[in-house]
Order: structure tokens, then C-alpha cells, then sequence
């Protein structure tokens, strides 16, 4: 978004697997109130770099600029606290537990007085409040006390998503979103990252469905084999040169 | 159902052997259930973190020997009993607590699987256990044992400190963020960390709240037996893991019961006392402990709904 002030950056990133170089002198910034799109083949790297953003992983080298202070993240952890809420490509639930456990997860309700300095869970207000957050953010699920193992792919992924939106303070990242989800669903997840934007948040939205990414992003940054390969804004393609420019069959026609 | 299970045995002894009824059988049968339930309510923590810790039974006659030693040292310095107890106590629980910690450092930085891990400790705790006391029982003292018979009711008083560690237990596992993070961890390792839980300190906790309770354990069977012996906790790790199964824990973590451990524990002193009562070969006992697990993991595979 031209003229506003960079919300969050990643400069000269870099990030192997032992000899794997999943990221490559990777610079990408996000701004408040925008929807970045991340697109690449399997195994381009957006995963990775939403884990080093998101703090699981740090960078091997270069750094990371959250409202233009250095940050170095130890674990997601203080990620968290900063405000920066993530949706991990498939693996963020605990399929044991309720969905209102999952949802305040890191982040239990205690109890008042003595028994919550004990440790002691508010159990049903936070079952309770689940239903309602993920209500706020367009997710509809009915009983709260289900164990996420007991949801279908796409209720888990309405849930996930859901958790990430309403705990979001200022960077949402969400890795691959409409996986597992019918079309009316994704459609209803678009307008979700929609509000977010709105509400001022930075999202980056990652998707091998390249409809979506041009109906919904302002800009789109284009992954390949660990590097930046493209970052434009979304008028500057159409569906047929994005896909040109993932697979790198645009460079190499005449 | 395990209730059902519990009660049908009960029944099948009982009409066996009707001793088996008897007020010393039962005063046995709960000095049986508190040498295994610490161990077995340690283990529904480590089992629901995703883990095992298998070095609970030698951290039991580990703990003991030390302990014991501790005691006698003090008891040829005719210290009162009070003072005598209470270093008993910590001096048990100190030891169960750094054979945790071993056990957890070996799991979160030197990367060992918690079953590798643990058998090792298994073995060194055993073996150091032996060396120590020249595979003789430590420090014998008479008095010991009429600690554990100074009674309120039918329970004597470290058996009372055994059932309230179990409510506290219980409390803890279902109720507190502190279970909630255990189920979490074993549900899901990555999720409880992308959650922002501090994952190596929390498994860094269960394994040293299982080796604290094998500590204790040490001490009521030294209470019991009025002496360290090097082979108190002799196969009680199986003992343990197996009443947490029957109880309906899954061994790929996320899934466990205080409740069931309970019951899975009474269920395994049952038998083993049963069959003791009805005479037959003493080492029965352990096979029908193997049939129990199987059984229960049986059990549990064909439950439907279950996953991985
Ligand atoms: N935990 C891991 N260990 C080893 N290699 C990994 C790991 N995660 C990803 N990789 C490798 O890093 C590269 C980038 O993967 P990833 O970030 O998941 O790509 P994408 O999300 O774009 O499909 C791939 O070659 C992948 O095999
Ligand atoms: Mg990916």
C-alpha cells in the first residue's frame, strides 16, 4: 500500500534444512491493512518462511523487522505475544481436545481467586467463549465440547482458521487456508481475510488456487526454489503470467 | 466397565477363597494398591504427554537404598523420628527428582526417544541400586514398620499421604492448565508449541513429577518393608504402565484417565493378591498382568472413533 509505513519485514532471509536451502536471501514486506499473497510450487518455501516469521523457526541469516524494531523471536511464543497469529499448513490442532480447548490454547481462562492462582481452569467459560470468537470471525460450529478429532477435515480447518483470525493483533499469516474446504467455504473464508484486512490487519495468504489469490491480495510475491522470483502488485497480473511466473516457463519463452 | 471388570474379580476371589475378604487381606491389598498407585498416577502424566518412563520401578529401589542409607545414618546418630522421616522424605524424592531430570535431559537435548531414554535409566538406577547395597537390604529398622501400622480407620497414615497425593494428582491432570498442557503436548507436539507452550520445560516437568512420586514410592515401601531393598520396584514400571492402559490411556499420548489409573491399579493388585490367595505359582501373577494389558490394548484399538 503505497505511502504507509512497513508493518512487518523479513531482509536477506535465509534458512536451510541441512543441506537443503529452503529460503534464499528472501526480502518480503507486509502492511497494515493488506492482503499479501505468497505463491510457489510445492516446495518453493512459503511454509518455511511462515515458520520463520511465525518464530518455530529462526533464520539462519538476516532479519526481522516487526513496526520497524529488529525482533528476534525465540519461539512462537513471543510471536504470540506480539500480536502475530498463524494458521500452519495442516498440522496446528491438538485432535485430543475440544474445540475450546484448542482455541484458547497458550491462552487458558483461569479461574478467579485462589483455585486460578492454583492453576485452576475456567473451563466453561472458555467453551462458551470459543463458540462465540469463532462466531465473531464467521466460523459456525455447534458444541464446543467435541474433541477436534471428531470434526471433518473442513471443520478442523474452519476452527484453525477461526483461532488464528480472532486472536490476531496485527499480522495474520495463513498458510494454505481453503485446503480441505468445499467451494462455498473458501469463498466464505476470503470474505473472513477480507475483515481482517479491514480491521488494519497485515495478512499474507497462501494458496495454490491462483483465482483466489488475484481476486483477494493487493500484491502478491512469487516463491521459487528458496527465492524471491517476482513481487508486484496483483493489477500487474492476470492468471496466465502468474502461473508463468511460478512454474518459470514465462522467463524462458521468447 | 472397569468397574464391572474390578467387581467381578473381586467376586471370583472372594467365593475362590473367602479370606480373601478378610480385613488383613484388604490392609495388604491397599499397602499393595500405594506401592504402585505413585507410580502408575506419574506415569498417566508421562503417558498423556506422548512419552514413557520406564525407569520407575528402579527409581523406586534406588530411591529406597539411598533414603534408607540417609536413615540409618541418622538413626545410629540417634536422631528423633520426626527429623528421621522427614530427611527419609526428601532424601527419596531429591533422588526420584535427579533421575527424572537425567531422564529429561536425555529426552530434550540428547534427542533420545523417551523409551530409549528411560530403559537406560531403567538399567543404571537398577544396577547402582544393587552395587550400593551388596544386594542387601538397607538399614534395617523395626521401627519403620510401625509407621505404616499406626492407623485411622483402616488407613495408615502414609497411606492417607498416598490417597491425597492421588486427589491432588487427579486435580491437576483434568482440571488445571498444567494437564491441559500435558494432554496438548501428547496430542500434538508442534500445535502445543505454535501455541506458545514452552514444550521442553513442561516435559522437563513431567518426567521429574514421575521420578518425585518413584521417589516416594521408595519410601513407603522402605516404610513397609523396614528396609531399602535393591529389588523393591523389581518389573513394578510394567505394573504401573499397565494399570495406566487398562485404565484407557493411549500409548501415542493425548488420551489418559486419573481415574482409570486408579481403577487399573486396584484391578492389577486384585489379581495379583487373588492369585497369591488361591494358591497358585506365584509367578502367575505377571502373566496375568501381560493377559491385562493385552486385553486393554486390545480394547482400546477396536473403540471406535479412536485415531492413530
Ligand atoms: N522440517 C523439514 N526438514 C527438512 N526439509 C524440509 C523441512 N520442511 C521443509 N523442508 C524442505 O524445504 C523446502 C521448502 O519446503 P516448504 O517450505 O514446505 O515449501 P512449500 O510450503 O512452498 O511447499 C522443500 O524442499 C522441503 O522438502
Ligand atoms: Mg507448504
Amino acid at each position: 500500500m503505497a505511502g504507509q509505513a512497513v508493518l512487518y519485514e523479513a531482509v536477506n532471509v535465509s534458512k536451510s534444512y541441512g543441506s537443503v536451502e529452503a529460503l534464499i536471501d528472501v526480502n518480503v514486506q507486509l502492511h497494515a491493512g493488506e492482503v499479501l499473497g505468497l505463491v510457489g510450487d510445492n516446495g518453493a518455501g512459503k511454509s518455511t518462511l511462515v515458520k520463520v516469521l511465525s518464530g518455530v523457526h529462526p533464520p539462519d541469516s538476516g532479519k526481522l523487522f516487526l513496526e520497524g524494531r529488529e525482533r528476534r523471536w525465540s519461539s512462537p511464543h513471543d510471536a504470540l505475544a506480539e500480536g502475530i497469529e498463524t494458521l500452519y499448513q495442516d498440522t496446528g490442532l491438538a485432535p485430543h481436545l475440544t474445540i475450546g480447548a484448542n482455541v484458547f490454547l497458550g491462552r487458558e481462562l483461569l479461574r478467579p481467586g485462589l483455585l486460578g492462582r492454583l492453576g485452576f481452569m475456567a473451563q466453561r467459560e472458555m467453551e462458551r467463549a470459543a463458540l462465540h470468537e469463532l462466531a465473531q470471525v464467521g466460523v459456525e460450529v455447534k458444541g464446543s465440547r467435541k474433541t477436534v478429532s471428531d470434526l471433518s477435515g473442513g471443520q478442523r480447518q474452519a476452527v484453525a482458521i477461526g483461532r488464528a483470525v480472532a486472536w490476531a493483533r496485527k499480522v495474520l499469516l495463513l498458510d494454505e487456508p481453503t485446503n480441505h474446504l468445499g467451494a462455498r467455504q473458501a469463498l466464505e473464508v476470503l470474505n473472513v481475510i477480507r475483515a481482517a484486512r479491514d480491521r488494519g490487519l497485515g495478512v499474507i495468504f497462501i494458496s495454490h488456487t491462483l483465482p483466489h489469490v488475484l481476486q483477494i491480495c493487493d500484491r502478491i510475491v512469487v516463491l521459487r526454489l528458496g527465492r524471491v522470483v517476482r513481487d508486484a502488485s496483483t493489477s500487474e497480473f492476470d492468471a496466465e503470467s502468474l502461473l508463468g511466473t511460478i512454474t518459470g516457463l514465462l522467463e524462458k519463452s521468447p | 466397565m472397569l468397574l464391572v471388570a474390578l467387581g467381578a474379580l473381586v467376586a471370583y476371589f472372594a467365593a475362590r477363597a473367602p479370606v480373601f475378604l478378610s480385613s488383613q487381606e484388604l490392609a495388604n491389598i491397599l499397602a499393595d494398591f500405594c506401592s504402585l498407585i505413585l507410580l502408575g498416577v506419574g506415569e498417566t502424566f508421562v503417558i498423556a504427554s506422548g512419552g514413557i518412563d520406564l525407569s520407575v520401578g528402579s527409581a523406586t529401589s534406588f530411591s529406597g537404598v539411598i533414603g534408607a542409607f540417609a536413615m540409618k545414618a541418622l538413626l545410629d546418630g540417634h536422631q528423633n523420628e520426626a527429623v528421621v522421616l522427614a530427611v527419609g522424605v526428601a532424601v527419596c524424592a531429591g533422588v526420584g527428582l535427579g533421575i527424572g531430570l537425567v531422564n529429561a535431559a536425555l529426552i530434550n537435548w540428547a534427542r533420545l526417544v523417551p523409551f530409549v531414554a528411560t530403559l537406560a535409566m531403567l538399567g543404571a538406577a537398577a544396577g547402582m541400586a544393587i552395587v550400593l547395597s551388596n544386594g542387601e537390604p538397607v538399614g534395617l529398622d523395626p521401627r519403620a514398620i510401625s509407621y505404616t501400622t499406626a492407623k485411622l480407620g483402616p488407613f495408615s497414615y502414609p497411606s492417607l499421604v498416598v490417597i491425597a497425593v492421588v486427589a491432588v494428582a487427579w486435580l491437576t491432570l483434568h482440571f488445571t492448565r498444567y494437564g491441559r498442557y500435558t494432554f496438548a503436548i501428547g496430542s500434538n507436539e508442534f500445535a502445543a508449541r505454535a501455541a506458545g507452550i514452552n514444550v521442553r520445560r513442561h516435559v522437563v516437568s513431567v518426567y521429574a513429577l514421575s521420578g518425585v512420586l518413584a521417589g516416594l514410592t521408595g519410601m513407603f515401601v522402605y516404610m513397609r518393608l523396614g528396609s531399602g531393598a535393591p529389588t523393591a520396584g523389581l518389573n513394578d514400571e510394567l505394573q504401573a504402565i499397565a494399570a495406566v492402559v487398562i485404565g484407557g490411556a493411549s500409548l501415542y499420548g493425548g488420551v489418559a484417565r486419573m481415574s482409570g489409573t486408579v481403577l487399573g491399579t486396584l484391578i492389577i493388585n486384585t489379581v495379583t493378591s487373588g492369585l497369591i490367595i488361591s494358591n497358585i505359582q506365584a509367578n502367575w501373577d505377571q502373566v496375568a498382568v501381560a493377559l491385562l494389558i493385552g486385553l486393554a490394548a486390545t480394547m482400546q484399538a477396536l473403540r471406535p472413533g479412536r485415531r492413530r
